[in-house]
């Protein structure tokens, strides 16, 4: 028999209380917990996208979108741009390197992007098997797509006009799988790979006309909605006469991924695409920060949420404690009479604050784990991007400490009536 | 043994004042006190039983001045030594009756034994309730395990306030016999304060207050 013991035994004697007292301190660290890793989860996963680039220059537009679209490939393109003009960028010495990419398709609502073999590079990206694109329509699959579509090397398909899954008519010429890339754990993973000749090739006949941007963008806000017919005609019949006036020089591309050689080309370089070609340049690390500043208002909303569940909580317990305190008084004036000493008393409290606090931090981070798992689950569906769990140590015992304190104080509140306890008095008025 | 000396209590500054007879018991001598309500009997158990410190006065427990023991060593030495028995609160509501006299060997400071709890409640007839909770007891078998824990840890004293007030005859004689058998069996004081005549043939020394 021990301290520990009798508290335990308190601790059942009243079950619903602890349970309240757990089930709602659970919740309050769960979202604690939750908001942490989803926040820090969605923000590394957005930089890790960035891979190596610095900046992307395309079509004149909202420079957010550009990044959005070209880096972290969710949204539509704002344009496209020459591909002539936007090599002579790489030509700058402060400029390491440039990839173009080009966008037009998609397969089952996953992107075809036409590029080069720098792409997978910027991600670090090894193949799994096969081998990478050699001719025109050949594609490399990201490790996610291959897996989610179940095409094997050397299997052909059609690819679908535009980025979304549905309302684009299919194209006639099939593309060939010749390797799969491994999980990168980036947005590569959820792109088909293929060279810039390939998309040029599945459109040459139908939009190499499409120089002006607005064109684009009226044509890429059709594709969100529903080709008409009358479009889709209209298209083919233009597109066609374009065809035979195709020239190197009026290939275009929907924008250039650039990493600088040097930092301080952050500087001067996107002001002067900015300033002297009908290009913008846009950061992506900067533009990522704006969106955190608009997504950040809902997570800090969330938080201050569950640090008010914290601390009403924390006065749960120390509710449930004090009634404890003052229910068994006679139990405790008792154990007194009996030769425990005032500090035994308080310590009986304490262990019976730190159990329950300390199941609610078990039941909680696995709360946390549970949710998070099924939110992670909902995004891969949704966005077909791959986020990896983790949970820090750090956060963990930073959330471990700040319970631990209000528990702490709650304890130290609920102890009060213990010091101030009249023995002789309570067990005289024992009838 | 036990010696009051011109023993003297207040509750607050300004409230009356209670004077108690010196009280002298030798070795395993008991003592009935007897009193009408409010005239302070609890107060004089509960000074004996160092849960109140006396206004005036001395109170030695074999040779220690219990009065002059600083707040914490005062718990141990009742612990130790003072086995207490109440007329209702019997024990703690969360433990079963076994977990209870353990407990009470616990604060006692003493090795718990399980030979001797077993033998005791076997004596008191609640061994087969070993394993329940208070709520789960009879009056009787209540009344019982409160002379338990007022025992298991021999103690030099037992002081029993109003132990057989809410008892039948019949109980109330068993409930005397054991309280007189066990402190004689550990050599104890016994005192036992009440207002209840029927235990008064018990008894060859006698304080009325």
């Amino acid at each position: 028999m021990n301290i520990w013991k009798i508290s335990l035994k308190n601790f059942r004697f009243k079950p619903l209380y602890s349970f309240l007292g757990i089930l709602i301190l659970s919740v309050s660290i769960a979202l604690l917990i939750g908001i942490q890793q989803l926040d820090r989860s969605f923000r590394h996963q957005l930089e890790n996208n960035l891979g190596d680039i610095d900046m992307v220059v395309g079509a004149k537009g909202s420079p957010l979108q550009l990044v959005l679209a070209s880096v972290l490939h969710i949204d539509n393109p704002t344009g496209n741009i020459s591909f002539e003009e936007a090599k002579r960028l790489i030509k700058n010495p402060m400029v390491g390197k440039g990839v173009p990419i080009s966008y037009g398709d998609n397969y089952k609502g996953y992107r075809i992007v036409g590029t080069t073999q720098d792409f997978p590079e910027l991600y670090k990206a090894r193949l799994y098997e096969g081998r990478f694109v050699q001719k025109p329509m050949e594609v490399v699959l990201g490790s996610t797509v291959a897996e989610a579509i179940g095409l094997q090397i050397g299997d052909s398909f059609q690819s679908s006009h535009g980025l979304a899954e549905k309302g684009g008519h299919d194209h006639d010429e099939p593309l060939t799988v010749v390797g799969i890339y491994q999980p990168t754990h980036k947005v590569m993973d959820r792109l088909i790979i293929t060279g810039l000749e390939t998309v040029w090739d599945v459109h040459h006949h139908e939009d190499d006309h499409q120089t002006n941007n607005e064109h684009i963008e009226g044509d890429v806000h059709d594709e969100e909605t529903d080709h008409t017919e009358h479009n889709e005609t209209e298209s083919h019949h233009e597109g066609e006469e374009a065809h035979h006036h195709e020239e190197e020089d009026q290939q275009e591309i929907t924008s250039m991924l650039i990493s600088f050689r040097n930092p301080r080309a952050l500087l001067t370089v996107p002001r002067s695409i900015n300033e002297n070609t009908n290009m913008q340049a846009a950061l992506p690390k900067f533009e990522l920060e704006r969106l955190y500043q608009f997504t950040g208002v809902g997570v800090k909303t969330i938080t201050w949420i569950a640090y008010a569940i914290l601390i009403i909580s924390c006065i749960t317990i120390f509710i449930s404690l004090y009634r404890m305190v003052r229910d068994r008084a006679f139990d405790l004036a008792l154990m007194r009479s009996y030769g425990a000493n005032t500090f035994q008393l308080i310590r009986m409290v304490a262990y019976e604050g730190f159990m329950i606090a300390g199941s609610a931090f078990i039941v909680g981070v696995l709360l946390s784990q549970i949710g998070v798992y099924f939110i992670f689950e909902m995004i891969t569906d949704q966005y077909k991007q791959q986020m990896p769990l983790q949970l820090r140590y750090q956060e963990l015992l930073q959330t471990a400490g700040l319970v631990g304190l209000m528990v702490l104080l709650s304890i130290a509140l609920a102890i009060y009536p213990i010091l101030k306890m009249n023995i002789s008095k309570i067990l005289s008025h024992e009838k | 043994m036990i010696r009051t000396k011109d023993l003297t209590f207040k509750y607050r500054e300004h409230s009356a004042l209670f004077e108690f007879p010196d009280i002298a018991l030798g070795a395993g001598e008991n003592l009935l006190v007897l009193g009408k309500s409010g005239i302070g009997k609890t107060t004089l158990l509960h000074l004996l039983a160092g849960l109140l410190y006396p206004t005036g006065g001395s109170i030695v427990i074999d040779k220690v001045p219990t009065q002059l023991l600083p707040k914490k060593q005062l718990d141990k030495f009742r612990g130790q030594n003072i086995g207490l028995v109440f007329q209702n609160n019997h024990a703690v509501q969360s433990l079963s009756v076994i977990e209870n006299l353990k407990a009470r060997l616990f604060f006692a400071k003493k090795a718990i034994s399980k030979n001797i709890i077993t033998d005791l409640l076997e004596h008191l007839d609640i061994i087969d309730c070993k394993d329940k909770k208070l709520r789960e007891l009879s009056e009787g078998q209540r009344q019982r395990l409160g002379i338990a824990m007022g025992i298991v840890h021999r103690p030099n004293i037992i002081l029993a306030d109003e132990p057989t007030s809410s008892l039948d005859d019949d109980n109330c004689n068993k409930v005397m016999q054991l309280l007189i058998e066990q402190a004689s069996v550990s050599n104890a004081n016994l005192i036992v304060i009440t207002h209840d005549q029927r235990i008064k043939p018990l008894f060859t020394h006698k304080l009325e207050l």
